[in-house]
């Protein structure tokens, strides 16, 4: 069954479509990639997703269930979880502090919270670091700490937009085993990537946007043997 | 009781030290009065209680969540006249008044609340600053309300009595000393509890970005509102405690903006999103105005052999430095913020650090 079924949806910024008329749907336990040149409405395609702007047109149904009008922190508690592209630590907190602040979402008491929340960071790797302040982490750790922060919120659909983005390659290579491993956990993964080698690595499937519109949808091997698909990417003569 | 239970369970042990010292601290102010008999010292002490409520009030809205109200006067003064008109007009003990004006309060502060956290950042001052206005202006153009421009003028307390017991009749400073200590010590505990919870973190979450914190589950709204709730209610019962010390509100007295900034700089000269900065900011800023509006620096001036007190600006001193005072209050102020712009607390807090780096 599809855990995340995104029908029809438009986003319009006053005369600009964002996002046009793209459907597809993801299936429990995979990865999907979402790729597409800058500007192709990505990052806005998330924000449809998780509530932060409403469709324009169409609808978001997450589980069977109608998500179109929700806010984030509903979209949030059903169990979708997302991270920023422009990572967001809240910077005057621990490390710790800020998984906690996830965990929270699941439960009152702040000892099982914690908990929760040093179990995700040993996930990550970061428990060495749980009493430093987040806003002193370098970027590599930042992106990680984001990872840890929407799993202690116990997703079942986790949207990670750019998590490698600004990384170098071991850095991207360990977020890469996180994503795996995340997907041994059964979670479902949407992954927004610019890194063609990492998301050809991971993904189950491939969607690619152009300016807004769905251009194309397959697994890797399909994806990047569509002519579409080089002629976005590379330019057409 | 789960989380009070994990409460204590997490305090580490830097905290049970805090946790005597404050006991200890406590233990000390209330032998004070046996000692102190001088009123005017009394009153400056019931000022620093007054203004570390105030303090400790707006910093859980401001400091701990973020959200930088400059109309907190609204709700001083909603408690302030609350417990006064009870009082005056309607004989009703300010013991009882006080709840009223809690209740005014939360009400003010859910329409405000709805009103202005529509709104982010510097939107959010504004509409605030004009909110409490409104209620300003109400408060002075409705004469059969609330007395308007002439404020109310308290005849007399009713003495306080347990059964047929009097406990105090309210005739010296002592009991207000007693209650001022009680009011700003419920105000620590409250922040105490609330950083220790999951109101805590939530509220520092929406403060250090609030659409990360929407994202993780955090109804902003909601979370918001009940920061501003504590806060409001705390903050009127400042009001209420400064309507029956001082006998007398007005508009300008205990509604106006200046009381909002006061308020305000409070939490910024100690310390913000701190448990005892708003205490160190009392601890400074009431003196300092008191000795800067009686004229103390002058005789300082004088008394050091700066300038003799018979030269001619000598003479200019002392007819006009105690008039500046709120212009000299301002320049001292906008200095520390120059300087410590995490407040006194932070400062000290970064001294100590690098002392501690230095070493190793």
């Amino acid at each position: 069954m599809a855990i995340l079924e995104i029908k029809h949806v438009s986003k319009f910024f006053g005369g600009l479509a964002a996002n046009a008329d793209v459907s597809f749907a993801l299936e429990q336990g995979m990865i999907m990639g979402l790729i597409g040149p800058n500007g192709a409405g990505k990052t806005t395609l998330f924000n449809c997703i998780t509530g932060y702007y409403p469709p324009s047109k169409g609808e978001v149904l997450f589980d069977g269930r109608r998500m179109n009008g929700l806010q984030p922190n509903k979209v949030c508690k059903l169990g979708m979880a997302r991270t920023w592209q422009k990572v967001r630590p809240l910077a005057k907190l621990s490390v710790l502090d800020n998984v906690m602040v996830g965990a929270l979402c699941r439960t009152n008491s702040l000892k099982i919270a914690g908990e929760l929340a040093m179990e995700q960071l040993k996930v990550v790797r970061l428990e060495q670091k749980a009493r430093f302040p987040a806003g002193g982490l370098p970027i590599g750790e930042r992106k990680k700490l984001e990872v840890a922060r929407v799993l202690a919120t116990q997703p079942k659909l986790l949207l990670l937009d750019e998590v490698m983005g600004g990384l170098n390659p071991a850095e991207s290579a360990e977020i890469i085993q996180l994503i795996l491993d995340i997907k041994g956990r059964g979670i479902t993964q949407m992954v927004i990537e610019h890194d063609m080698k990492a998301i050809m690595r991971i993904s189950d499937r491939i969607v690619v946007l152009n300016s807004g519109e769905k251009l194309a949808e397959g697994n890797p091997h399909e994806v990047v043997s569509n002519p579409d698909v080089i002629a976005a990417y590379l330019g057409q003569d | 009781m789960t989380t009070l239970r994990t409460l204590f369970a997490d305090t580490s042990g830097r905290s049970t030290v805090t946790i005597i010292a404050v006991l200890a601290v406590c233990a000390a102010l209330c032998t004070v009065p046996f000692f102190v008999h001088n009123p005017y010292l009394l009153h400056i002490m019931i000022l620093i209680f007054l203004s570390t409520i105030m303090g400790e009030s707006w910093n859980i809205l401001g400091g701990y969540t973020g959200q930088y109200s400059v109309g907190h006067a609204a709700y001083f003064g909603t408690g302030a006249y609350a417990t006064m008109m009870m009082l005056q007009f309607r004989q009703v003990a300010p013991w009882y008044g006080v709840w009223v004006g809690l209740a005014a309060a939360l009400v003010v502060a859910l329409v405000i609340g709805s009103i202005c956290f529509r709104l982010r950042g510097p939107y959010f001052v504004l509409a605030s600053i004009a909110v409490a206005e409104i209620l300003r202006l109400c408060t002075l153009n409705l004469p059969s309300f609330t007395n308007g421009a002439e404020g109310i003028l308290a005849t007399g307390l009713p003495p306080f009595t347990i059964g047929e017991t009097v406990i105090t009749d309210f005739s010296t400073k002592v009991p207000f000393y007693y209650i001022g200590l009680a009011l700003a010590l419920l105000t620590i505990l409250v922040t105490w509890l609330v950083q220790h919870s999951k109101l805590g973190y939530f509220f520092q979450a929406i403060r250090e970005d609030q659409d990360a914190a929407h994202s993780l589950g955090i109804s902003l709204t909601l979370y918001k509102n009940i920061a501003l709730v504590i806060s409001a209610m705390l903050t009127s019962l400042a009001g209420s405690f400064y309507a029956i010390y001082v006998g007398f509100v007005d508009p300008p007295t205990v509604m106006a903006l200046d009381i909002s900034v006061q308020i305000v700089l409070i939490c910024i000269i100690g310390g913000i999103g701190t448990i005892f900065g708003p205490v160190i900011g009392a601890l400074v800023l009431v003196p300092l105005s008191e000795a800067l509006r009686s004229n103390l620096i002058a005789s300082l001036i004088f008394k050091i052999g700066l300038v003799s007190p018979d030269s001619k600006f000598g003479g200019f001193l002392n007819d006009n430095l105690a008039h500046a005072h709120t212009l000299i209050y301002g320049i001292l102020v906008v200095i520390v913020i120059l300087f410590m712009p995490d407040g006194i607390l932070g400062f000290l807090k970064k001294l100590t650090a690098r002392r501690k780096g230095g070493e190793a």
